[in-house]
């Protein structure tokens, strides 16, 4: 084979092995997160029985949906049943394969990006994935057979392609001032202009509501929420197919902090690491270890709001989804022209 | 053996094994695999080409749509057309148009895809008990018609000249990215870009009127 | 030829749309035909544009989506006014124009 093809091969694999496994022990992780902040949030005390500090609790979750029985409703269709768990997990796993988690480093004698893909149009396929995952939603609703599903799964897709177009806006702005789509470049960008957050701050708030209603997180999580339509989408979902729904909320969360990292925070990059003088390799280590800071920040960010604000109506939440946010939006892209224009950025 | 040849045989095998013991879902699915692993065993060393790849594609959409027209389950179809579109979205990487491959996922399988789903979930529509195609005559006359067409169109390739699309249009570096694209509609083809615009409104206002309940 | 192989799909996609098209009578089915003729419509231009090296293509292939979307939207609303008075989705069905 192809010495080249091969490198790339064995290149991309232990990248998507490493990736993946991170990000899936990240999500089991969250499970336990949110419930020790939760519990410290309202004076108490989080799971602390099973292991060390309650560690041991994502295993044992884990272990209980395994062994849950799988029921599979009469008279659900049965293909698209078993593949909306599937269609939302798979665009929250990928899309974190056009993110940098860190400059370019040097092993065994090779320039290794620490970027899965770094296509042309990175932004445009964070996009294109999380229209894809508004599908898994509407196939679990449909698929149940049952009417409060399909509320849910018909609100909770109108939902998410409301606040698309939100994010979309605050994203347009990012690809802006960074003049690529790639995520690299968006960066490589922050590097030279500072931050975005501090240039694009209404684009930033922006992008994290639409983060927090693409993610059906409170307070956008009517769709879903216990009061409401018994469990939305997923209430015909037992076992493992359930914990798919769940694991692809975190995956969500994941992929949407590390974008906010990304776009607005600069990523992996650290302000004044050139003065420390550190080798490239270990600056490389610092500025990855510091965009996993930044990713944590953000969840716990997703996990603060979660248990401070009460849940938007449903109305109150397609009002400020076409009425509130797309006017900011709009307003921010010519305030980002205007600074494009002037040359301040 | 032509690839797509190939494709069509395991094809054909799955579904004669499927008729022939319909109760026995498990040998289908074990005589397609075996099939399909002496297809590949066939082809190891195109594996990496970009032909196999192309054929391999070009089958999937071609059975796609296929299934997209034939499906009692228009949710299926749906699901079906949203393949093809991947596929479309793959020939497009294939041919360089790095942006129009990334635009046909996000706005037409994401977003348009999206609008067919939720008017089927809007309106409960189940699976056709029988599949009514047409009436009568209609059925034979339209497929009639479709293989008459195709029949034209390869005409038409087969006796297409080389040099018969004279005068192409601007040939710009770095061929199908956004810059380009850009370049283009902004500069040459603005007054399309703003009538498009236009139309867009029109279609959103004319769809939001139409589906009002009542018009008051 | 590489650039014939996509033009051959494009037409066989074409015309599996337009066959779609003439042989369904549920109207949903009928307008996701029509979505698949302007797919092809689309690979055509995308391919000729590849052939001759020039953007035009894909800014017509742009603009065909644009449009393909404008009246997915109006169709469907359409059809979500003819189930509210006809609770039918079968095109035979709406034939009180015909003579």
């Amino acid at each position: 084979m192809d010495p080249a093809v091969l490198r790339v091969l064995i290149e991309s694999t232990v990248k998507i092995a490493l990736l993946f496994g991170l990000n899936l022990t990240v999500v089991a992780y969250m499970t336990l997160v949110e419930r020790k902040v939760s519990a410290w949030i309202q004076d108490r005390r989080g799971p602390n029985r099973v292991g060390p500090f309650g560690l041991l609790q994502p295993v044992a979750d884990g272990l209980k949906f395994l062994f849950k029985e799988a029921i599979l409703p009469a008279h659900a269709h049965t293909a698209l049943y078993l593949l909306a768990p599937v269609i939302i997990f798979v665009p929250a796993m990928v899309t974190l394969s056009v993110v940098p988690f860190g400059p370019p480093v040097e092993l065994f004698g090779l320039t290794i990006p620490l970027q899965i893909a770094d296509v042309d149009g990175g932004l445009l396929v964070i996009l294109g994935l999380s229209s894809l995952g508004v599908y898994g939603v509407a196939l679990a609703g449909w698929s149940s057979n049952n009417k409060y599903s399909l509320m849910g799964g018909l609100r909770s897709s109108a939902q998410l392609i409301s606040y698309e177009m939100a994010m979309g806006f605050a994203v347009v702005g990012v690809l802006m001032t960074a003049g690529s789509l790639r995520l690299d470049a968006v960066v490589q960008s922050q590097m030279s202009h500072g931050w975005n957050i501090f240039w694009q701050f209404p684009g930033f708030i922006v992008f994290m509501a639409a983060a927090f209603a693409e993610t059906n997180r409170l307070p956008f999580d009517l769709p879903e929420a216990e009061s409401e339509l018994v469990a939305g989408y997923h209430t015909e979902y037992s076992g493992m197919r359930f914990s798919m729904f769940y694991m692809a909320e975190y995956a969500n969360m994941i992929t949407a902090s590390a974008l906010a990292a990304t776009l607005y925070l600069g990523g992996y990059h650290v302000p004044g690491l050139a003065l420390l003088g550190l080798s490239p390799n270990l600056a490389a280590l610092v500025q990855v270890a510091a965009f996993g800071l930044k990713v944590a920040a953000f969840l716990f960010l997703y996990v603060w709001v979660r248990w401070t604000l009460p849940r938007f109506r449903y109305d109150q939440l397609m009002n400020l989804g076409w009425k509130v946010l797309l006017p900011v939006a709009l307003g921010h892209l010519m305030w980002v022209a205007f600074i494009v224009l002037m040359g301040w950025s | 053996m032509h690839l797509l040849t190939g494709l069509v045989i395991v094809v054909m095998v799955v579904a004669l094994l499927r008729a022939a013991m319909p109760a026995r879902p498990a040998l289908t699915m074990l005589g397609g695999a075996i099939a399909a692993t002496v297809l590949l065993v066939a082809y190891r060393h195109d594996l990496l080409g970009t032909e196999f790849w192309a054929g391999a594609i070009g089958f999937v959409a071609i059975l796609s749509a296929l299934l997209v027209i034939l499906h009692p389950n228009p949710m299926v179809s749906v699901l079906f057309l949203i393949l093809n579109l991947m596929c479309v979205a793959l020939f497009y990487l294939m041919l360089q148009a790095h942006l129009m491959a990334v635009l046909q996922i996000v706005v037409y399988a994401g977003a348009i895809m999206v609008l067919f789903v939720f008017v089927i979930m809007l309106l409960n529509l189940r699976a056709e008990e029988e599949l009514r195609l047409g009436r009568g005559a209609q059925r034979w006359l339209a497929m009639g018609l479709g293989g008459a067409f195709a029949a034209l169109l390869f005409w038409a390739l087969r006796h297409r000249s080389a040099q018969a699309w004279s005068g192409p249009g601007r040939y710009i570096e770095g061929f199908g990215t956004a810059r380009d694209m850009g370049a283009l509609l902004f500069g040459e083809y603005l007054f399309v870009t703003e009538a498009a615009s236009v139309l867009l409104i029109a279609a959103m206002v004319g769809a939001v009127l139409l589906a009002k309940r009542r018009l008051d | 030829m590489r650039v014939d192989f996509f033009l051959v799909m494009a037409a066989l996609l074409f015309s599996i749309g337009c066959v779609g098209v003439l042989i369904r009578r549920n109207v949903i089915v009928m307008l996701m035909s029509i979505e698949l003729m302007l797919n092809a419509v689309n690979l055509t231009f995308i391919a000729f544009s590849h052939e001759l090296r020039s953007m035009t293509g894909h800014v017509f292939s742009l603009f065909v989506i644009t449009v393909a979307a404008c009246e997915a939207a109006v169709g469907l609303a359409i059809v979500l006014a003819l189930f509210r008075r006809r609770q039918t989705t079968d095109v035979d069905d709406v034939s009180l124009l015909r003579w």
